[in-house]
């Protein structure tokens, strides 16, 4: 069995808003094996961008707080580290790529010199040492002419261009976790085959683990290696990709897989999952799913499903097991 | 007859415009005989009442009451803000003080000069009487008393009354200079981006003349030649102060424009003037009710630096001549000086509060 | 028996005029839309699809005149609607509506639901308050709302209800055709589910005819009887929704079908290299040419046109039919 290189132990995270306390991770446990592709998934508001968030400590801390849980990292609990250390992990061990190339990169400086900055950052290299380095960074990720590409502004650059610009950014300390945050959704179909390609090149090339967000099933069949599903701030699922999409057994997650209008599918009516997410801070008691779950039982309502292991490595929380 | 009335109202774009245009062409007659027939029916500040009044009353305040859910919605929000929840309480109680203060006090032109520089209830001060028959000098205490809470000036004006007439002008001032000035800038800006292209051009052009032209001088000619006015005043900063609105609402209205449920209404096949009228103006008024909040404040001062230069409507006590007042006396009698400007630093304070706190609980961004 | 033709758009073109220099010169166009013709029929839905560039929005938009064409005909039910002015375009608004990507931005903030739904009639004549509020409950409740939800604001509705709300709002003057420009890329993939199931029982019940524009081909497979692909404001290939999947014969659809992530394995995915030219200058020849991966040396100078290569599949390449 490899070892995981993260940890994550019941997390819970808390916005402690003047309606009321929003629980947008409310328990989520799952670990991160070496040099594997976990996918995250879920739909907005399920909370996974704020478990990503809050590993690097990145959660916005007036409204909310991380207030149960541990973030365990090669041994080290980063829910109870300082900035300072948290500051050093950022970047070099751990690093995050987010939704919105555009925003993420700043209008006013080059490619070049926004990814030499970031080098020179946490390493002691020197300024032509350090631009080498990223020459080479933005030719790992498939950007063309690499050397002209560094002197251009992101205004210059194209959408797909600019998220391989960001994702080289990203590895420019040679980070051992990389989490990217719904990285394909901003963007065109035959721009994310290109990026989803970029990815996978990379988990080989540099048996880099890799936390992947995203509510994209389809991209989750490409990339991923194992899957874990979220619905309202809890883990609803945990399997290996084939496993996940082949037999799936929350109902949760076959009503995602069906609502899918896939390209082999018939024309006509596609399968939904009634109703709407519930409110994070009036949560209905039980299960979470249970108002649209259309196997609800009487049980469902009343506790919280214990996590059932139906299968090796496949878990589900759901009282029909 | 009822039809009739629907009839007309569709052709002039709507029931309220009617009735702006019948108020109107009222208070034209009774202008015009005010002007030549009748002795004063009202007096010209009056007349700008009148009409900011309608005007408020039909575009401001009917809107609003259609929408109550949503001015509800915005009311909590401020409510959580509790500088500018401070800031309505206190000039609240300057609209009470203005309107009914006057029934309490006396005349605030009433020189008495046996009860000159008086202090204010619980200070003393005191004055060396020379008595020609010892010939030494006395020292005499003087305490003030509750018939001149605040004490006199060193015409033995009283204080209190001179600040409660302050308030009235100021807020008269305020409201009404700032209600002509959003108003113009309003319509200006609304127009100008909506009709894009050359006439945006030629308006913002002309709106850049006007933002040059010397407000104060044209003050001092009009002064020069009519006698100074609270009305001219009011209108003269009405006037000229339209241009910084302008601006704005036009940005705004620019941003607008663009968005989709304008191209939606469009789509639908609502008319240029639709859209103007039912869907620009009601988003930009969250931006106007903040710009004329901080506007008045500064609107406020400028008729207090006018009255402390001495170009004020001399019938009128407002704080700017009470400070003109208490500049001569402020070693003898400072609280002449001190009451005046404690006000005003209190109500620019309040307005600016309130204008805020208005102006977080419009931005959907912040999270209030 | 076919039904007849709708609309039918002849060599379409939206120009937008680029200007540089002190004195606004006219420097060149931004060719947005570039000579695209084809027809819906009654109660037929054609998909459009494309990626962010190709001009698919712009179309849908000049279609209703938001945009003004700068040349081709619009024929909607034999009146040519390019032609009209003002006044008798209003009355087209009735029988063409649209429906925007973003439900946020595209409900006016201060205005209630039932308002905004409630504007269609009241520009179309209804103008009795009672009667209008009869219709917005009924179309509110027709989209899966409640009626008594017509006095709230947009801002108390989650986005798949803010989108239903603009359906209900495109529904409200009975239009025969009504533009969907991406209706479902902003919304979750449950709620694209409910959303997209609306859409088709609507289309059953008011027989309407739909321009689906996206760039989801999965999602334009659902709902679509034919499918259009656009790149760079050209059409490049025109089908019926099985022959374009099972056999695309432009190189472009065949990466865009391959793209698509799937959660079943199939066929190699056909990456294309570098990026959409600008529509400012587009490529001679072939605008394809560029990024083809079965590129001919005829592509780079001759301009291939849609043809119709059998079973009514229309395709823009000179691999096929010329």
């Amino acid at each position: 069995m490899k070892e995981a290189i993260l940890k994550i132990r019941n997390l819970k995270v808390y916005f402690f808003t003047r309606r009321g306390i929003v629980k947008a991770v409310d328990g989520v446990s799952f670990d991160l094996v070496k040099g594997e592709c976990l996918c995250l998934v879920g739909e907005s508001g399920c909370g996974k961008t704020v478990t990503a968030l809050s590993i690097l400590g990145l959660v916005d801390s007036p409204p909310g707080r991380i207030v149960g849980g541990e973030i365990l990292y090669d041994g080290l609990d980063l829910t109870r580290c300082s900035a300072e250390k948290l500051r050093h992990i950022r970047g070099k061990d751990i690093a995050m790529i987010f939704q919105d190339a555009q925003s993420a990169l700043n209008p006013v400086f080059t490619i070049g010199d926004q990814i030499v900055e970031q080098i020179r950052l946490h390493l002691e290299l020197s300024q032509s040492e350090a631009r080498g380095r990223a020459i080479d960074l933005l030719k790992e990720v498939g950007i063309p002419s690499p050397e002209e590409v560094a002197s251009y502004y992101p205004h210059q650059l194209s959408g797909g261009m600019k998220q391989r610009a960001m994702i080289a950014m990203s590895l420019s300390c040679n980070p051992r976790l990389l989490i990217a945050d719904e990285p394909t959704t901003a963007v065109d179909v035959t721009i994310k085959a290109q990026i989803i390609d970029v990815f996978r090149q990379l988990k080989e090339t540099r048996k880099m683990s890799l936390l992947f967000i995203t509510h994209e099933l389809g991209i989750v069949s490409e990339i991923g290696d194992r899957i874990v599903v979220m619905y309202a701030g809890r883990v609803v699922e945990t399997a290996l990709a084939p496993e996940l999409l082949g037999s799936p057994k929350h109902p949760y997650t076959s009503g995602l897989i069906n609502c899918l209008p896939d390209i082999r599918q018939e024309r006509g009516r596609l399968e939904s999952i009634p109703g709407t997410v519930p409110s994070l801070i009036n949560p209905p008691g039980g299960c979470l799913f249970h108002p649209r779950c259309d196997k609800a039982m009487a049980i469902c309502r009343k506790k919280q499903p214990p996590p059932v292991s139906v299968n090796h490595g496949h878990t589900v929380f759901c009282h029909l097991y | 007859m009822i039809k009739g009335i629907k009839h007309l109202a569709r052709r002039v774009g709507g029931i309220k415009n009617l009735i702006l245009i019948l108020l109107a062409t009222l208070l034209g007659l009774t202008l015009l005989l005010d002007i030549f027939v009748v002795e004063r029916i009202f007096d010209p500040l009056g007349y700008l009442y009148l009409t900011l009044g309608i005007v408020f009353l039909l575009y401001v305040a009917w809107p609003l009451y259609h929408s109550r859910r949503l001015v509800q919605y915005y009311w909590q929000r401020v409510k959580r803000n509790r500088l500018a929840v401070l800031g309505l309480a206190f000039i609240l109680f300057l609209i009470l003080l203005a309107i009914f203060g006057p029934l309490f006090t006396t005349d605030p032109t009433a020189a008495n000069f046996e009860q000159k520089n008086l202090p204010p209830v619980g200070f003393t001060t005191s004055e060396s009487i020379y008595n020609p028959q010892t010939g030494q000098f006395i020292t005499k205490v003087i305490s003030g008393t509750w018939e001149h809470p605040l004490g006199t000036d060193n015409k033995g004006r009283d204080l209190l009354a001179m600040i409660i007439s302050g308030a009235r002008v100021s807020l008269q001032v305020g409201l009404l200079a700032t209600g002509i000035a959003v108003a113009l800038g309003t319509l200006i800006g609304v127009i100008s981006a909506y009709l894009g292209g050359k006439m945006d051009n030629i308006l913002m052009r002309f709106t850049d003349i006007m933002m040059t032209f010397p407000f104060f001088l044209l003050l001092v000619f009009i002064v020069f030649i009519f006698g100074p006015s609270l009305a001219f005043i009011v209108l003269v900063i009405g006037l000229t102060g339209w241009t910084g609105v302008a601006r704005l609402i036009r940005s705004e209205a620019l941003s607008l424009r663009t968005r989709e449920f304008v191209l939606a209404a469009k789509a639908l096949g609502a008319s240029d003037g639709r859209i103007i009228l039912a869907h620009l103006v009601p988003n930009v008024i969250s931006l106007i009710i903040v710009i004329a909040t901080l506007s008045i404040p500064g609107v406020i001062m400028a008729e207090a630096a006018l009255s402390f230069i001495g170009l004020g409507d001399p019938a009128v006590t407002s704080w700017g001549m009470v400070l003109r007042a208490g500049q001569q006396s402020l070693d003898t009698a400072w609280w002449v000086a001190v009451a005046p400007g404690v006000m005003l630093f209190f109500t620019v304070l309040a307005f600016n509060f309130v204008g805020d706190g208005l102006r977080d609980a419009f931005d959907p961004r912040s999270s209030v | 028996m076919l039904k007849r033709r709708l609309l039918e758009v002849e060599n379409l073109k939206k120009y937008y005029l680029v200007t540089g220099g002190l004195l606004y010169r006219h420097i060149g166009d931004i060719k947005a839309v570039d000579g695209v013709s084809f027809y819906i029929r009654e109660g037929e839905t054609l998909g459009l699809v494309g990626e962010s560039g190709c001009g698919k929005s712009t179309l849908g938009r000049t279609i209703l005149r938001l945009e003004e064409p700068t040349e081709g005909k619009i024929i909607y039910r034999r009146t040519d609607i390019t032609k009209l002015d003002m006044r008798e375009l209003r009355g087209l608004r009735k029988e063409i509506q649209i429906i925007f990507q973003d439900p946020q931005s595209s409900l006016d903030p201060r205005m209630t639901v039932g308002q905004s739904i409630g504007e269609a009639l009241l520009i179309h004549g209804v103008k009795d308050d009672r009667e209008r509020g009869q219709r917005v409950s009924d179309m509110l409740q027709r989209v899966g709302l409640e009626a008594g939800q017509a006095l709230h604001y947009p801002h108390e509705f989650s986005s798949g209800q803010r989108q239903r709300v603009g359906i209900a709002r495109a529904l409200a003057p009975s239009p025969r055709l009504i533009i969907a420009d991406e209706p479902v890329s902003a919304l979750d993939v449950s709620i694209q589910a409910q959303i997209l199931n609306l859409m088709l029982d609507l289309r059953q019940e008011f027989s309407l005819a739909y321009l689906f524009i996206a760039h989801d081909l999965s999602v334009i497979r659902q709902v679509s009887h034919r499918v259009a692909v656009m790149y760079l404001g050209r059409i490049v290939e025109l089908a019926g929704t099985e022959e374009i999947f099972i056999n695309a014969l432009h190189p472009y659809t065949e990466a865009l079908v391959s793209a698509i992530p799937s959660l079943r394995r199939r066929r190699a995915r056909i990456l294309l290299p570098g990026n959409v030219p600008s529509p400012l200058n587009p490529p001679p020849g072939c605008r394809f040419h560029t990024r083809c991966h079965r590129v001919l040396p005829i592509c780079h100078q001759a301009e291939p046109h849609l043809k119709d290569v059998g079973n009514r599949h229309l395709v823009a390449c000179h691999l096929h039919g010329v």
